[in-house]
């Protein structure tokens, strides 16, 4: 089972669909060589000519291919390399998503699809890197990449700040707001709510990428809500790491924007704002207490397609892994348990049986029934998922705490964190 | 060199402006002195730069209250010179080891406390430093007015190790600026640490400086994230701003009683 929960290195490649250039390579490992690219693309175009589609495959020693067509004009494969056993074609379908939405929000459809010259095309794909480089490195600490349900960051007050943010949005001639501290979103308007789930993950991510500056004003397009006319994006650093965003048409001009609205605004919620950054390693309010054993959880509302995870901040006991394996766990078992019993939250009806992608080799259509909780034991930890009509809980807690106990100390968990937070 | 149609013209608009010489408004040695201490205390946090969201600025006890002045200055130039690396090298971030595109515009905010020579008072200047990826900028037209907007300083950069740039800085003053505006314009040499891979002499230089009368600034040493290495180029980008309030408060009221122009309200 240890064998299961380990990652492996990653690489992608894009190719344009139909000729099988190269547009471009990204990855840990240095650049595969052209013949190995040639042979993965030359794989994929003879099913094609059989009337086939090749999806993924598993080579030998254990790494793994996953292959995706864009619109038929751009083919993204990723590749896992050897003794990368953890990496479920889940995780690299997911990277292929993502990675085509980073393209699309960057530099529009159009530009992907409709490529007359493919040089020019290879130069502008340059400007994507920065926020697939992130994607590849898993997105910071977030989940959202892997769930497409977005991270929050749940504040005990949100009254005063849901305000500040819906009065200031209107005041930007703007519908689409939202405050992130350190990439989760704290409060959002009902618009940027009702944005694709995976769009909100995108635009966090893009966020992150800005970190140290003060004030941007990016074009962006939506890969489902705009995705041939560009929007921009003004984002304003409150305070370090508590950003704040909206979207919006040719005005206001960031200057106007940022020179009388932000300080009017949020000057009155700084000290608000401060406690927001102190909740950002737990994620959740100081009331919520979790019992000892809890090592970590990620917490999916399946309605609202939001989630928030948190781990054990701080030293670790001898015996018990640490934070950030805390969190490579959570994530590794959300993948388990998510495509083998209980069903990764898609777009789409909400507690509906997935539909799915009709190429996936469907594990879980072997059941008659939907499975409601599920556990695994290694050597490390042990995990427990469990599903509601609105929630699903994934736990992570230390191999000391006796397996019969799991069920109960996931569904106590469960019932204190939705009753104090209304989550 | 090459020139675009017109910068003959421009150029001697530029050469028309008195180059006041360095260090006659301000001290520009006095970050290194015992007095600046504590004012430049207020920019650090150990080690490291502070930094500062825009509902913040560096807070000083009473007895050493000053006056802040806001400025907007552009950092314009060929994708890969360094602009980005620029904005962080001068607020203090990591400068990034590698070229990410940038895909907008960014901005970053950069206090700096200065000593004015004639009267000794201490103004923090908060510069905010506009960045935009070039190729953005060509995708997208409503970038370029966006930085052009109310724009007090412009930083043209080109690179030692690529000509291009340097060729191409004719354009880049031409595209974003009048002959005749009020704003000011500094031109920075980057990665003048890579002298094995230099492209451009220091004979170009000297010549581009003779024919524009624009100051030019060499950029690159090796990062320690000590105040010498971005000093000069603040100070004479304050210096500078500084000198030119202080002509339009003079053009404006010939005989100002303070010496020069009061702080101004939120820009
Ligand atoms: N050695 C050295 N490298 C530098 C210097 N300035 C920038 N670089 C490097 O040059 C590369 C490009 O720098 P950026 O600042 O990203 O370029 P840019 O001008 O912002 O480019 P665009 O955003 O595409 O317009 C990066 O890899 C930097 O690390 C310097 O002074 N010395
Ligand atoms: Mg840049």
């Amino acid at each position: 089972m240890c064998a299961m929960l380990q990652a492996g290195s990653l690489h992608l490649l894009c190719l344009t669909a139909s000729s099988g250039v190269p547009l471009f390579s990204r990855g840990v490992s240095r650049q595969l060589p052209f013949s190995v690219i040639g042979s993965l693309n030359g794989v994929h175009m003879f099913g094609g000519g059989q009337g086939a589609v090749l999806s993924c495959c598993e080579t030998d020693s254990g790494g793994r291919v996953v292959w995706k067509v864009f619109q038929e004009s751009v083919m993204l494969i990723a590749v896992n390399g050897e003794q990368g056993g953890a990496v479920d074609d889940f995780q690299l379908r997911r990277l292929l998503e993502n990675t085509w939405n980073c393209m699309v929000l960057v530099l529009g459809q159009d530009e992907l699809v409709n490529a007359r010259n493919v040089e020019r095309l290879k130069r502008d794909l340059r400007s994507c890197y920065r926020l697939i480089d992130l994607f590849l490195e898993g997105a910071g600490d977030g989940m959202g990449d892997l769930t497409h349900c977005a991270d929050c960051l749940l504040v005990p007050q949100p009254g005063p700040l849901q305000e500040a943010l819906d009065t200031f949005t209107q005041a930007s001639e703007s519908e689409f707001g939202c405050l992130l501290v350190h990439g989760k979103v704290v409060v959002a308007t009902e618009k940027w709510w009702r944005l694709a789930p995976q769009e909100v993950v995108l635009l966090s991510a893009l966020v992150r990428t800005f970190s140290g500056s003060s004030s941007c004003d990016h074009p962006v397009f939506l890969p489902q809500g705009s995705p041939t006319v560009p929007l921009r994006l003004l984002r304003f650093q409150l305070l370090p790491g508590a950003d704040l965003c909206v979207l919006c048409g040719p005005a206001p001009s960031l200057q106007t924007a940022e020179s009388q609205l932000v300080a009017r605004f949020w000057c009155p919620l700084v000290e608000t704002l401060r406690g927001c950054l102190a909740l950002s390693g737990r994620c959740l309010p100081g009331s919520v207490k979790l019992h000892g054993d809890v090592l970590g959880l990620l917490l999916i509302n399946r309605e609202s397609r939001r989630a928030v995870s948190t781990v054990t901040p701080g030293d670790t006991p001898p015996g018990r892994p640490r934070p950030a394996r805390c969190r490579e766990l959570l994530r590794l078992f959300y993948v388990f348990a998510a495509t083998r019993y209980l069903g990764p939250e898609e777009a789409g009806v909400p507690g509906e049986r997935r539909q799915g992608d009709p190429l996936e080799e469907d594990f879980t259509l072997g059941f008659s029934h939907q499975p409601l909780q599920c556990y695994l034991v290694t050597e490390e930890c042990k995990l427990f998922g469990l599903q509601t009509p609105q929630h699903q809980l994934y736990l992570l807690m230390p191999v000391s705490v006796p397996t019969f106990a799991l069920r109960s100390l996931a569904t106590r968990t469960l019932s204190a964190l939705t009753s104090s937070t209304g989550f | 060199m090459i020139k675009s149609r017109g910068s003959a013209e421009l150029e001697a608009s530029f050469t028309m402006i008195p180059p006041q010489p360095p260090g006659s408004l301000i001290l520009i040695d006095w970050y290194r002195s015992a007095d600046s201490k504590e004012y430049f205390n207020r920019i650090k946090n150990k080690k490291q730069r502070r930094r500062f969201g825009l509902l913040e600025a560096p807070v000083l006890p009473p007895h050493l209250s000053v006056d802040t002045v806001r400025y907007k200055v552009f950092i314009s130039g060929k994708s890969g010179v360094g602009k980005t690396a620029l904005a962080a090298r001068l607020s203090g971030l990591d400068i990034p080891n590698m070229h990410y595109e940038t895909t907008g515009i960014e901005s970053t905010v950069v206090f700096w406390p200065v000593k004015l020579r004639d009267n000794g008072q201490v103004l923090f200047f908060r510069l905010q430093l506009w960045d935009c990826g070039e190729n953005a900028l060509r995708r997208f037209d409503h970038l370029l007015p966006s930085c052009k907007e109310q724009v007090d300083a412009i930083l043209f950069l080109f690179s030692f190790t690529d000509r291009a740039s340097f060729e191409d800085l004719s354009n880049q003053i031409a595209r974003s600026s009048e002959p005749s505006d009020s704003v000011v314009k500094l031109i920075v040499g980057t990665k003048f640490d890579l002298f094995m891979h230099a492209d451009v002499t220091d004979q170009d230089v000297r010549k581009f400086q003779e024919v524009w009368g624009l100051p030019v600034f060499r950029m690159g040493a090796d990062v320690v994230g000590a105040f010498g290495e971005v000093a000069p180029l603040l100070n004479a980008l304050a210096e500078s701003l500084w000198h030119q309030d202080c002509m339009m408060v003079g053009a404006a009221r010939p005989s100002p009683a303070t010496g020069g122009p009061g702080p101004r309200p939120g820009v």
